[in-house]
Order: C-alpha cells, then sequence, then structure tokens
C-alpha cells in the first residue's frame, strides 16, 4: 500500500514516517509532501491509497487539500495528524471526508489504534 | 480589562508530560523535574503566536544541550550528529505542538502563527507589552527547560494610543 505523508515540518515527516514502523506499519510504500499544493499533486500524480495530513500548511491547507481531491472525484482515504484540534477543525474536517483526527504529540500505540483497521 | 486565558500550570504541565512521554521520555527514565524557577537560564528558544480569542506568545526555552538532546530524541540521531537546522526545526516543532495544544484550549476564533525560533535566550526577546501568565519550569537531564505563557496586555496600548 502506498501512504504520502503531507507535513510542512521535516521533523514531523520523520516522526510520521518512524511512528507508522513502530506501530508496524513501515512496510509500506511511504512517500512525502512538503506543502499542501505538492501534497495535491502527488495524490494525483502517484496515486497513494492513503494520506496522512498536517493541517497548517504553506500553499494549501491540509483540508483544502481534501476539498479539492473530493471535488476532483478522487476518494483517496485521508486523515489528520495535527497540533491544533479545534471542536470546529473536527468537524470540518468530518464534513470534507476525513476518515481520522490525529492529535499531536501521538504514540504509536494511537497510531496502531487509527491505522490497524485501514492497513490491516 | 485583560481576558483571563483558559489554559493554566497544570494544563501546560499536562501538555509538556506528554511532549515527553511522546518523543522526548518514551521510556519514563528521565521526566522534565520541576523546578518552579521562572528565572532559570536559557540559551535557545521558539515561540509561536496566537491571536484572536486570546492574544499572546507561547515560549519554548532551554539550554543548547537540552535542545540537542530533543533535536536527537525527535530524530533519531545522537547528540553529536544534531546539526544546527535539527536543533532550529525541532525547537519550532516544540513550540508548535504546544502551541496547537493551548490553541485548541481557547475558545474559538485563535490564529496559530508558524513558530519563530531564536538561537539565543528567551530574555532577548521582550515581548512588547506581553506578560508571562503562566509556566512550567523545569530540569531535563540537569539541563533547564521551560515552557511559559505570555499574554498580550491590550491595556498598555489603550495607554500608548491615549
Amino acid at each position: 500500500m502506498k501512504i504520502l505523508i503531507a507535513d510542512d515540518s521535516r521533523v514531523m515527516r520523520q516522526i510520521v514516517v518512524r511512528t507508522l514502523r513502530q506501530a508496524g506499519f513501515g512496510d509500506h510504500d511511504l512517500i512525502e509532501a512538503a506543502d499542501g499544493r505538492q501534497a495535491f499533486d502527488m495524490a494525483k500524480a502517484e496515486s497513494p491509497d492513503l494520506i496522512i495530513s498536517d493541517w497548517n500548511m504553506p500553499e494549501m491547507t491540509g483540508v483544502e487539500v481534501l476539498r479539492q481531491l473530493r471535488a476532483t472525484g478522487d476518494d483517496v482515504r485521508f486523515g489528520f495528524v495535527t497540533s491544533e484540534c479545534t471542536p470546529e477543525m473536527q468537524q470540518q474536517a468530518e464534513a470534507a471526508g476525513a476518515l481520522f483526527f490525529i492529535v499531536k504529540p501521538f504514540t504509536a500505540e494511537r497510531f496502531d489504534e487509527v491505522f490497524a483497521p485501514i492497513l490491516g | 480589562m485583560s481576558v483571563d486565558a483558559e489554559v493554566n500550570e497544570n494544563d501546560l504541565a499536562e501538555m509538556v508530560e506528554q511532549v515527553w512521554m511522546s518523543y522526548l521520555d518514551p521510556e519514563g527514565v528521565s521526566p522534565l523535574i520541576p523546578t518552579y524557577d521562572e528565572n532559570q537560564p536559557s540559551e535557545v528558544h521558539s515561540s509561536v503566536s496566537i491571536t484572536g480569542s486570546w492574544t499572546g506568545h507561547v515560549v519554548y526555552a532551554s539550554s543548547t544541550a537540552a535542545a540537542r538532546r530533543a533535536a536527537a530524541a525527535f530524530l533519531a540521531l545522537e547528540t553529536d550528529e544534531v546539526s544546527q537546522d535539527d536543533l532550529a526545526d525541532v525547537l519550532g516543532e516544540l513550540a508548535n505542538i504546544v502551541g496547537g495544544n493551548v490553541k485548541a484550549m481557547l475558545p474559538p476564533g485563535a490564529l496559530l502563527s508558524l513558530p519563530q525560533v531564536v538561537l539565543a535566550p528567551d530574555s532577548a526577546a521582550r515581548y512588547p507589552n506581553a506578560e508571562r501568565i503562566s509556566g512550567v519550569y523545569g530540569v531535563w537531564d540537569g539541563e533547564p527547560v521551560s515552557v511559559s505563557m505570555w499574554q498580550s496586555r491590550s491595556d498598555n496600548k489603550e495607554e500608548e494610543d491615549a
């Protein structure tokens, strides 16, 4: 399975990759995007099976990426990993079609709980 | 009249504990030990600004050694492999994580800035018209680390405007 990790923070992309490995999902094909625009473009070019995205990113926010993907008929599985988690954001994410909302800081156990049903 | 932040020292301490548990001390062997000393020294710091329903700054400050150790823990490196960029990126992410968690506890309508990193003590920042309203101060393996909240003083602005 191909997983796209979108975060403008290099450190956080690295931590998401490491936590995926720790949670036992390291065998999947992991690709990275450093801003929202790149995430959208890579989603189109690489057809990932899952997108794990930050919320606040330059160029396009994570929820804008999700909305634009859905607007083009792309129903790729998509969820957020973000340090900000207000009820409004969660509602927006859900309304746009997000599958999950993981708040930073997160643990490998949290990743396992969220991704085991998705990645099997 | 200033609006009190709805985030107190216990909330901050809980956020800090989660950061330690998730990234800096997952084994639970090296916690941040409170000193309650708001004047403890620092050598580097990072901050995010929040504007809207609450206006102010969330500041992470530490010694360079503690920042290097944090970067090593975040990036799974040895401390002597940590570059200046690693150090700055990790400091920024620490302020971002705590700032994002603080924002989530504030009334709706708060905006979070991108993090700013300064490789100088937090006393060099001199946040204008802001006062420290709470903080967590401690030592991590003997090195100082703190997270503090600085609230903008709207009354100062009014005085200046008058």
